[in-house]
């Protein structure tokens, strides 16, 4: 795929920007229609979660330029994220405890 | 680079010898300490969501919101457009590309005002149950991020029409497109817990 974060004299990086958008479209896109359709709760929620990790991991690896800037900052992002995901899946278990 | 800029560097050596740009720097940390505000509130919604009964959900209009989901990730695509537009030099670009950002996050406002009165006229309030706090809480706090973004999209747009960015310095709108996709990602989450799952 085109480095997006180097710069370019023409139109390549643009057209990588607007082939990541139009991958968040068509996932969100798959989502409402996912809506309307009979899934069971279980496999919802595992998809819709998947989808929606898909959907950040694009915009901060490609429009944040993750993927190409310092690892520094990838694990300045990355460090509170992991705690957020420790935090919200031990409210989840005591959710369920109850 | 002006002088005064250079010096105004030279004050933060530590980001000087990791390499690292310290307004891009300060921006990341500044992000990764949203992380964790809107990381307690999402865990506190899924909580609450997991051991209390939400019927209000059923009121939610998930198209709607899906199409304002789709407004939101268009605006996030204006912004790397400005910024790649500046990048090469092209100022009237920055300044369309900006414009166009800043409508398009008003234009998610006005669906979230939308939304918020049709909840409200079904008595779903931020007092009427722990649903719409933390329903209102957690949506209400991301519109507030958008409502600052499209302030400072309008600040950076008068900045770049004043001629402060080039294709040599364009920090400001790379600090600026930080922010706002950050915004974007949060709603990609808040989306999912909210409205699908």
């Amino acid at each position: 795929m085109t480095d997006l974060s180097r710069p370019t004299h023409d139109g390549r990086r643009a057209r990588g920007y607007v082939m990541v958008f139009l991958a968040l479209a068509a996932i969100t896109a798959i989502e409402l229609v996912m809506t309307q359709i009979g899934l069971s709760a279980s496999a919802a929620t595992a998809l819709f979660l998947i989808l929606s990790l898909g959907k950040a991991t694009l915009v901060v690896m490609f429009f944040m330029h993750l993927r190409q800037d310092s690892r520094i900052y990838t694990a300045i992002f990355l460090l509170p994220v992991i705690l957020v995901l420790a935090f919200s899946t031990l409210m989840l278990m005591s959710a369920g405890g109850h | 680079m002006t002088s005064h800029s250079i010096a105004h560097s030279d004050e933060f050596r530590a980001g000087r010898e990791l390499s690292l740009d310290h307004r891009k720097l300060g921006m990341w940390l500044f992000l990764a300490s949203e992380v964790m505000f809107f990381g307690g509130l999402i865990g506190t919604y899924l909580h609450y969501k997991a051991t209390l009964p939400t019927p209000e959900a059923a009121l939610l209009d998930t198209v709607l919101v899906g199409l304002n989901t789709f407004v939101l990730i268009t605006s996030s695509l204006m912004v790397v457009l400005g910024l790649d537009a500046i990048q090469r030099g092209h100022r009237r670009g920055l300044i369309t590309f900006l414009g166009l950002t800043a409508l398009l996050g008003a234009i998610f406002l006005g669906g979230q005002v939308y939304e918020f009165i049709s909840l409200a006229g079904h008595g779903v309030t931020l007092q009427s149950s722990v649903f719409g706090s933390s329903f209102y809480t957690l949506t209400g706090f991301h519109g507030l991020h958008v409502l600052i973004g499209v302030v400072w999209a309008l600040v950076t747009l008068v900045k770049a029409a004043r001629g402060t960015y080039s294709a040599q310095e364009h920090a400001g709108v790379e600090a600026f497109g930080l922010y706002w996709h950050f915004v974007d990602v949060v709603w990609i989450v808040l989306f999912t817990i909210i409205y699908l799952i």
